[in-house]
C-alpha cells in the first residue's frame, strides 16, 4: 500500500474511533443522564463518521488500487493527494467541531469549502487513473 | 473468502435490506409502526441500519479480506479482534433496534441502549486495533 493511502486509511481510521466513542456517548443520553454537552457532539459525530471515516477510507482505497501509469510516478503526481487529506482532515475538524462548539457559521462554511476542494484535489488526481487495463 | 468476511457481508446485505423496508414504512408516515406492538420505529434507527449495518458491515468485512496481510503466519491479524467486531457491531445494532423503539415507548429503561452503545463501541475499536498493523507501505 502506498504512504499517501496509509495516511489516509489510518487517518480514516483514527475517525472512526473518535466517532464511534461520540457515537457511543450519544446513544447512551437516550438511557442515561448525561451532561446537557453531550448532545452538541452530533455535528461532530455525524461529520467525523460519515466524511473523516467513509470518504477518506473510500479515497485511501482508491489511491491505492485505481489502474497504476506504466511510467514513473506510477500512482500520479502526489501533491494533491496530499492537498486532499490536509484539506479533508481540516474540514472535518472545522465543520463538525465549529457547529459543535456553536462557532460563527462562517467556520462551518469554511469546513466543507476545506471538504469539497478535498474532493476536487482528489477528482484531478483520480480521474486519468479510471481508464481501460494496458493505456 | 475468509469466513468471518462471509459473516459481514451476508449481515450487510440483510441490514441493506432490513433498512431500506423501514425507509418504506417512514415514507409511509412519520415513523414506522411495528406491527402487534405499540413500538414505532425512529428515524435515526433506519440511519444507522444504512450506515452501520450495511455501509460499516461491508466495509469492515471487506476490509478484513483484501487488506494487506499482517504476518505469513497470521494474514489477517486476530481472528479475535475480527470476531469481536462482529459480535459488537452487529450486537450492538440489534440491540439498538429492539431497544430504541422500547425506551420510546416509555415501556423500559434504557439497559438495552446502554448495552448497544457499549458493543458497537468495542466493535469499532476492535476493528481500528486489528486493522492498524495492516495499513501499511510496502
Amino acid at each position: 500500500m502506498p504512504f499517501l493511502s496509509v495516511l489516509l486509511v489510518r487517518s480514516a481510521l483514527c475517525w472512526l474511533a473518535v466517532g464511534a466513542a461520540m457515537g457511543a456517548l450519544l446513544l447512551s443520553t437516550k438511557a442515561a443522564p448525561l451532561p446537557a454537552w453531550v448532545f452538541r457532539l452530533f455535528a461532530l459525530h455525524a461529520e467525523a463518521l460519515l466524511i473523516g471515516w467513509m470518504v477518506q477510507l473510500a479515497m485511501g482505497v482508491a489511491w491505492w488500487i485505481l489502474p497504476k501509469y506504466p511510467r514513473l510516478p506510477e500512482r500520479g503526481p502526489a501533491a494533491p493527494i496530499w492537498a486532499a487529506w490536509l484539506l479533508l482532515n481540516a474540514g472535518v475538524l472545522l465543520a463538525g467541531i465549529g457547529r459543535s462548539i456553536g462557532a460563527p457559521e462562517t467556520t462551518v462554511i469554511a469546513g466543507r469549502l476545506a471538504e469539497l476542494l478535498a474532493a476536487v484535489a482528489f477528482a484531478v488526481a483520480a480521474w486519468p487513473r479510471v481508464k481501460a487495463f494496458g493505456r | 473468502m475468509p469466513s468471518i468476511t462471509r459473516w459481514f457481508v451476508r449481515s450487510a446485505l440483510l441490514w441493506f435490506l432490513l433498512a431500506l423496508a423501514t425507509g418504506v414504512l417512514l415514507a409511509g408516515g412519520v415513523s414506522a409502526d411495528i406491527p402487534g406492538t405499540a413500538w414505532a420505529l425512529p428515524y435515526p434507527t433506519y440511519l444507522h441500519l444504512l450506515t452501520v449495518g450495511w455501509l460499516t458491515n461491508l466495509i469492515f468485512g471487506v476490509a478484513f479480506w483484501m487488506f494487506p496481510r499482517y504476518t505469513a503466519e497470521h494474514p489477517r491479524g486476530s481472528d479475535m479482534l475480527g470476531w469481536l467486531a462482529y459480535v459488537g457491531l452487529n450486537g450492538g445494532l440489534l440491540l439498538r433496534l429492539i431497544g430504541e423503539p422500547i425506551q420510546l415507548s416509555g415501556e423500559a429503561k434504557g439497559v438495552l441502549l446502554l448495552l448497544s452503545a457499549g458493543l458497537q463501541l468495542l466493535g469499532a475499536w476492535a476493528f481500528v486495533l486489528n486493522t492498524w498493523p495492516r495499513v501499511k507501505v510496502k
